[in-house]
């Protein structure tokens, strides 16, 4: 049978534990969300000297679902999505979930986007659907219950078959990164921690 | 430009605030919106009003009506009620966004977002909060350091316009390199 997600119940996350204990060391940092602002995403990283930003990218997602955009349209579609190059950039990006729902063309011009806003040597902290077939129709909302669990508070919805994008796929996809570790979490999702 | 908050109206804003008001509307948002700052009623730019322009003022402000151009109330509240559109930069002690806004956001104090809101700029303030619900797109400038510079440029309100994200890095930055731990190896392998 394969592992459910449900909305009430927290993950361990030791990749994500271990990025937050290495902010402790006191340094700025600038955070790329690549989901919806939260509270308590907010509320975690507000103890740190940090600057946020949130691109919210579930809000235009079905953006990249049409086959017909090339490399190009993709990419001025990323750039429109996410926050404007120039300002400070991130050593820390947020990932959880979204790479999902991105056609395999979107995913790759997306990091990219995401790479050209980020300092070289940042963490990529990323939550993947893994072993489980299906998921749900629409990108779930992880938040940090604290610094070392995670837990998706949207409420259960329709299922789709999941991408089930290996780490092989990733890393054609995803050219300027490299994987720093993985790891398997209970509800079948793959935690990687990759870096730029 | 549009100035509020007259000097000679404090005395009655003080008698104001000791009255025991009643809820100003059927909705206890509503009432609390228009009383930003305790119990003193604030000024209110009303839905049919249309600003554009710089609005300088010493009152707390709830805007519902649609404001184009800057908002500066350097020791007060300002509300942007869920009628409220506001396109503008905003400086205020603290801010509490309930309706739509674009533009950068200068909170002394504070800024807080509700769940009604729909804001696409940068905010930079000590204490930001955040409904569950609310569409932001932007930064949130939370580094006390950073804070602090921001808000000491944004002073003079001629300044360079420089927003949060411009913010040059402060004693440095966080080096994800810099793990204490290795803890343990990929447990995944490229292909």
């Amino acid at each position: 049978m394969q592992p459910q997600p449900t909305a009430a119940e927290a993950l361990n996350a030791p990749l994500f534990a271990s990025l937050i204990e290495r902010l402790h060391g006191g340094d700025r940092c600038v955070v790329l969300d690549l989901g919806a602002a939260r509270t308590e995403t907010l509320a975690l990283f507000g103890q740190f000297r940090s600057r946020m930003d949130i691109a919210d990218l579930g809000d235009g997602i079905e953006r990249f679902q049409d086959p017909e955009m090339g490399p190009e349209q993709l990419r001025q579609q990323a750039d429109r999505l996410l926050p404007a190059r120039g300002s400070e950039p991130a050593n820390v990006v947020l990932c959880w979930d979204l790479l999902n729902y991105l056609p395999r063309p979107a995913l790759a011009a997306v990091m990219s986007a995401v790479a050209d806003r980020a300092r070289p040597g940042a963490l990529v902290h990323a939550l993947i659907v893994y072993s489980s077939k299906t998921m749900s129709a629409r990108p779930g909302c992880f938040v940090p219950v604290d610094e070392q669990r995670l837990i998706d508070v949207a409420p259960p919805g329709a299922q789709r078959d999941a991408p089930r994008y290996s780490p092989e796929d990733l890393a054609l996809c995803m050219p300027g990164y490299t994987v720093e570790r993985g790891r398997l979490l209970r509800n079948g999702m793959q935690e990687f921690l990759f870096r730029l | 430009m549009f100035e509020i908050g007259k000097k000679g109206t404090e005395k009655n804003q003080d008698a104001a605030s000791r009255d025991e008001r009643k809820p100003a509307g059927p909705s206890p948002e509503a009432t609390a919106a228009r009383r930003p700052a305790g119990n003193r009623e604030a000024a209110v730019i009303g839905p049919s009003i249309h600003i554009d322009g710089d609005l300088r003022g010493e009152e707390d402000l709830v805007i519902e009506g649609e404001v184009n151009g800057t908002v500066q109330l350097k020791s007060n509240s300002l509300t942007i009620g869920t009628q409220g559109k506001v396109r503008a930069d905003v400086y205020a002690h603290s801010i509490h966004v309930e309706g739509y806004m674009e533009g950068d956001l200068y909170g002394s104090e504070r800024v807080n977002i509700r769940k009604s809101a729909q804001l696409r700029g940068n905010i930079t303030s000590p204490r930001v909060s955040l409904e569950d619900g609310a569409r932001f797109k932007g930064s949130i400038e939370m580094d006390p350091q950073a804070v602090e510079a921001a808000l000491g440029t944004r002073r003079s309100p001629s300044g360079s316009g420089q927003s949060s994200g411009g913010q040059k890095t402060p004693g440095g930055g966080f080096n994800p390199g810099d793990s204490s731990g290795k803890t343990e190896a990929a447990g995944v392998k490229r292909g």
